[in-house]
């Protein structure tokens, strides 16, 4: 066995991003091994970093991108351009203007379109095969030697099947047995040299992305199979076969290449088009000493810096710092940052005692949660952290426990008995002739009345949420350690008052057929709803002995308030209170004030989410509005954070009043009740980095839907819980369906990368940056731009790598 | 020395996320065992680092120890340069003696 071997498999494995499997969908940056380098270098024959060319200057013409936004963008890329001034025909133009002109004139696409998954090899197909049947191994036909290892499994029974021609299958058996020895032996038939191992290691992992992305995510998490057994498989058949692995094709991305004699063309169209005449030797000449520093290659990227900017520009416009909070607020609702939960705060905040805040979904209780007597359990945490923390339920009425699990055991052996004989060879013929009616019948009120299907599907499954149950947080974190979350979490959230009833709402989405349920979740709870974070929090909250320590950190809660978990379903956007047995008395009448509250709140956003929604009209009932999610046909149950652009880190008064649009994290913080800079750190290297997941994971998903994004789902299989592929067979979908970023051909999806907005010190946020590897990744290498203020009547700057800039909407006098 | 057994100590800072890696060439190189230290802070080449991280285990630096007879350690660091090589971390490896050798071996 060769260290050194499984030492370059793990080189050429580093930049590969682990693909989490479809039931906890973790929203990722699918280049984030890329972070370490400027964002406009991350261009790969199979990911493009930004739009065509022609589709800014659409931009251009419709307004969308501004003259104005061009140049600014202009300047931010070339900050040298700012003291330049160029006489040309007679007159100065600003160098920034010369090179937005040249950017119009020049409107040619500079990169290929980035390379259909439809390319797939056999190798390709034939491992995509042997993957797939090793990782979802079928229930009653296990897999022989699957307890071996991948390579061993594979060897053993590919020397069996007819897939592989005789001779090659003789051949198989003079390999090894193991796979590391195995693949330095077919790696040597192969005549690769020393030198060459590490390219040519690298070159075969961008094969089939998303199966390697999982096999990563699986050696470190489940530990059944992991890239050296897989790359073994590859190479020995390789070595077979005697087929050589191909050249690496992705360390020079095509781009076109100017010649001298077209730059200098370029350079005359430009002075021509300022001087409006023909221009003279020296015109052309300064005109041409300014595109040097702007070559056509660097366009692209400046045309999307610009369309950027445009959007940050108006964001900021809108932010005024109108909105006072309620003095004494009678209901606080703790929200996620999710943008969708924008959309429901904006709307309860119609009523003036309502105060709502922007928190991290899982509210700071990272825990593993399993329902009372389930099988499984859920880690519902970010993806940040590891699970250490076990939680389950306790339950209130034990007759009422009872009775559920013993409904719960026949309906589990009911379904069983359907499996099985559904599953078992000789069985589904003589099942679909017995059985067939039914589920005929069944199906066809699907079809005709979704919502009368669910109705009857709810009455004849009760749901474990109707176990009246508490969570046993206590028995899971120590009094020190339920104290110090509680803490932690009123310092980020920058609450500086308690209302009588505090609602914390976690956030889920309910949708049939629907494999991609997990990426409409709660990001921050492992892509799992936030339920069981927000009962756990709020048990927290209303522990006394919890409140006696909070007290003397100087955070005392009231007496009189109570903390309530709850849920808003994203489908729907009605929150329920969970719980409701634990309500005091003296809170009830409140509780349910504000149930009606929330249901005005909802029906108003649902029917302004309509107008987005395809095939939806605000003119639709809310109830009709709220059916797509039951509708097993409807490939857009909701948007999830589609057009989702910035992050705003500050108090709500920053952002009270202002319609967002649902495209806005709100994470509240304030300041003052952060002394050390403790908070804000926690913010912005945890809420920040999944939000720049989220963000880059749409980003990329709607500029490379065939590459880094899954496809439409229309012709989706799944897996098991593994993925989806397209088709038959073939690679694992990474990213997003197109349906999570686009309607037709047209993307309603906006790429653009993060902008963040803080309300604090400068020196706070340049402090955490630099002691920050993430943050200076992300910030330095320009994937997220960043603004700030002190405080509310400060002047805007923008960080950039050279320090803080004054944000040019401030000079405007905005 | 007061009959202590001399062995080869690694030990590997490297980010969180590149851990996992690190930690599988030192189990297949034959170590018994290690010892992780995570959140650790500091400067280096690549600047300051924070320590741990409330909400994000994933961005900070993990400390890894292992200590392993000489003839193994060889291999081991030779696979390890090769990982850092192309990713950021830092190795230190020096003599160490331990007084029960078999718990190593």
């Amino acid at each position: 066995m060769s260290l050194i071997l499984r030492a370059q498999v793990a080189t050429a494995a580093h930049a590969i991003v682990s693909a989490w499997p479809l039931d906890s969908f973790i929203a990722v940056n699918p280049l984030a091994g890329r972070e370490s380098h400027p964002f406009d270098t991350a261009t790969t024959p199979h990911a493009a970093t930004a739009r065509p060319v022609s589709a800014y200057l659409a931009d251009l013409q419709r307004g969308r991108i501004t003259i104005a936004d061009l140049e600014e963008a202009l300047l931010e890329r070339i900050p040298e351009l700012a003291d330049q001034d160029l006489p040309i025909g007679g007159t100065t133009v600003s160098a920034a203007s010369v090179a937005a002109l040249d950017m119009q004139l020049v409107a040619v696409d500079q990169a290929p379109a980035p390379v259909s998954v439809s390319t797939l090899s056999w190798v390709d197909e034939y491992l995509a095969v042997w993957v797939a049947t090793y990782l979802c191994p079928d229930p009653v036909w296990p897999m022989p030697h699957r307890s071996d290892g991948f390579y061993q499994a594979w060897h053993a029974l590919a020397r069996l099947g007819p897939s592989l021609p005789r001779r090659v299958r003789r051949t198989l058996t003079t390999f090894p047995q193991h796979p590391d020895t195995a693949l330095a032996r077919a790696l040597e038939r192969l005549n690769i040299t020393a030198a060459d191992i590490p390219d040519v290691l690298r070159t075969e992992l961008e094969h089939l992305p998303g199966w390697v992305g999982h096999i990563k995510w699986r050696a470190e998490h489940v530990g059944d199979i992991d890239l050296v057994s897989y790359l073994a498989v590859r190479f020995t058949l390789r070595a077979a076969l005697g087929l050589s692995p191909t050249a690496d094709q992705t360390a020079q991305a095509e781009q076109a290449t100017q010649t001298s004699a077209q730059f200098w063309v370029r350079a005359e169209h430009v002075a021509g088009a300022l001087t409006h005449s023909r221009p003279n030797r020296e015109d052309i000449a300064a005109v041409a000493r300014m595109l040097a520093t702007h070559p056509i290659t660097h366009h692209r990227h400046t045309w999307q810096k610009a369309y950027e900017l445009n959007y940050r520009t108006t964001l900021l416009s809108q932010l005024r710092g109108t909105g006072a909070a309620p003095e004494c607020p009678k209901v606080q609702v703790v929200m996620c940052i999710d943008p969708r939960s924008e959309g429901l705060r904006r709307h309860l905040e119609h009523d003036p005692t309502v105060e709502t805040f922007g928190f991290a979904g899982f509210f700071g209780v990272p825990i593993r949660f399993a329902r009372y007597q389930a099988r499984g359990a859920i880690n519902s945490l970010p993806a940040l952290l590891s699970a250490r923390h076990h939680i389950t339920e306790r339950p209130a009425r034990q007759e009422q426990a009872r009775k559920f699990i013993e409904a719960g055991k026949f309906r589990d052996a009911l379904q069983h008995a359907v499996h099985t004989a559904d599953s078992i060879t000789a069985t589904p013929f003589a099942f679909a002739e017995t059985a067939g009616w039914f589920y005929g019948a069944a199906s066809i009120l699907r079809t005709l009345s979704p919502r009368g299907h669910a109705r009857l599907s709810r009455a004849l499954t009760p749901s474990p949420r109707d176990v009246v149950s508490e969570v046993t947080i206590g028995d899971a974190f120590t009094l020190q350690e339920r104290a110090a979350m509680a803490e932690t979490a009123v310092r980020m959230m920058g609450m500086t008052q308690f209302a009588p009833l505090v609602v914390l709402t976690g956030h889920g989405s309910e949708s049939e057929n629907n494999l991609y349920q997990s990426a409409l979740d709660c990001g921050a709870c492992g892509g799992n709803p936030g339920r069981a974070n927000a009962r756990a929090a709020a048990a927290v909250f209303n522990d006394p002995e919890v409140r006696v320590l909070l007290t003397d950190r100087g955070i005392p809660i009231p007496a009189g308030t109570f903390f309530v978990a709850a849920e808003h379903n994203t489908v729907t956007d009605l929150i329920t209170l969970l719980d409701r047995h634990l309500i005091p008395e003296n809170h009830s009448s409140l509780s349910r004030q504000f149930e009606t509250l929330q249901r005005t709140a909802a029906d108003q956003l649902v029917t302004e989410r309509a107008t987005d929604l395809p095939g939806a009209s605000p003119r639709l009932s809310p109830a009709r509005l709220r059916g797509r999610g039951y509708d097993w046909a409807e490939v857009y149950p909701e948007l999830g954070l589609a057009g989702n652009a910035a992050m705003i880190i500050g108090p709500r008064t920053m952002t009270r009043g202002v319609d967002l649009g649902r495209r806005v994290f709100l994470h509240s913080y304030l300041t003052q009740l952060d002394p050390t800079g403790t908070a804000l750190e926690t913010i912005m290297t945890a809420p920040l980095v999944v939000a720049q997941w989220i963000n880059h994971q749409y980003y990329f998903s709607a500029l490379n839907p065939d590459t880094l994004g899954a496809g439409t789902k229309t012709v989706h299989n799944a897996i098991g819980t593994l993925g989806v592929i397209s088709g038959h067979s073939g690679d694992l979908r990474r990213g997003l369906p197109w349906q999570s970023v686009g309607l037709g051909k047209k993307l309603f999806h906006e790429p653009m990368r993060l902008t963040v907005i803080v309300e604090a010190p400068l020196a706070r946020i340049g402090d955490i940056i630099s002691r920050n590897q993430v943050l200076r990744d992300l910030f330095d290498n320009d994937w997220v731009t960043l603004t700030a203020r002190e405080h509310p009547t400060a002047p805007r700057h923008t960080y950039t790598t050279y320090g803080w800039k004054l944000t040019a909407i401030t000079m405007e006098g905005h | 020395m007061n009959n202590l057994t001399k062995m080869t100590r690694l030990e590997i800072v490297v980010p969180a996320r590149d851990a996992p890696a690190i930690r599988e060439l030192i189990t297949s190189a034959g170590a018994t065992g290690y010892t992780a230290v995570s959140g650790v802070s500091g400067i280096g080449h690549h600047g300051q680092h924070s320590g741990s991280l409330l909400f994000n285990e994933y961005d900070t630096l993990t400390m890894l120890i292992t200590v392993l007879p000489p003839d193994k350690a060889s291999e081991l660091i030779d696979a390890v340069r090769e990982l850092l090589n192309t990713s950021s971390g830092v190795m230190f490896v020096a003599d160490t003696y331990v007084s029960r050798p078999d718990y190593f071996q």
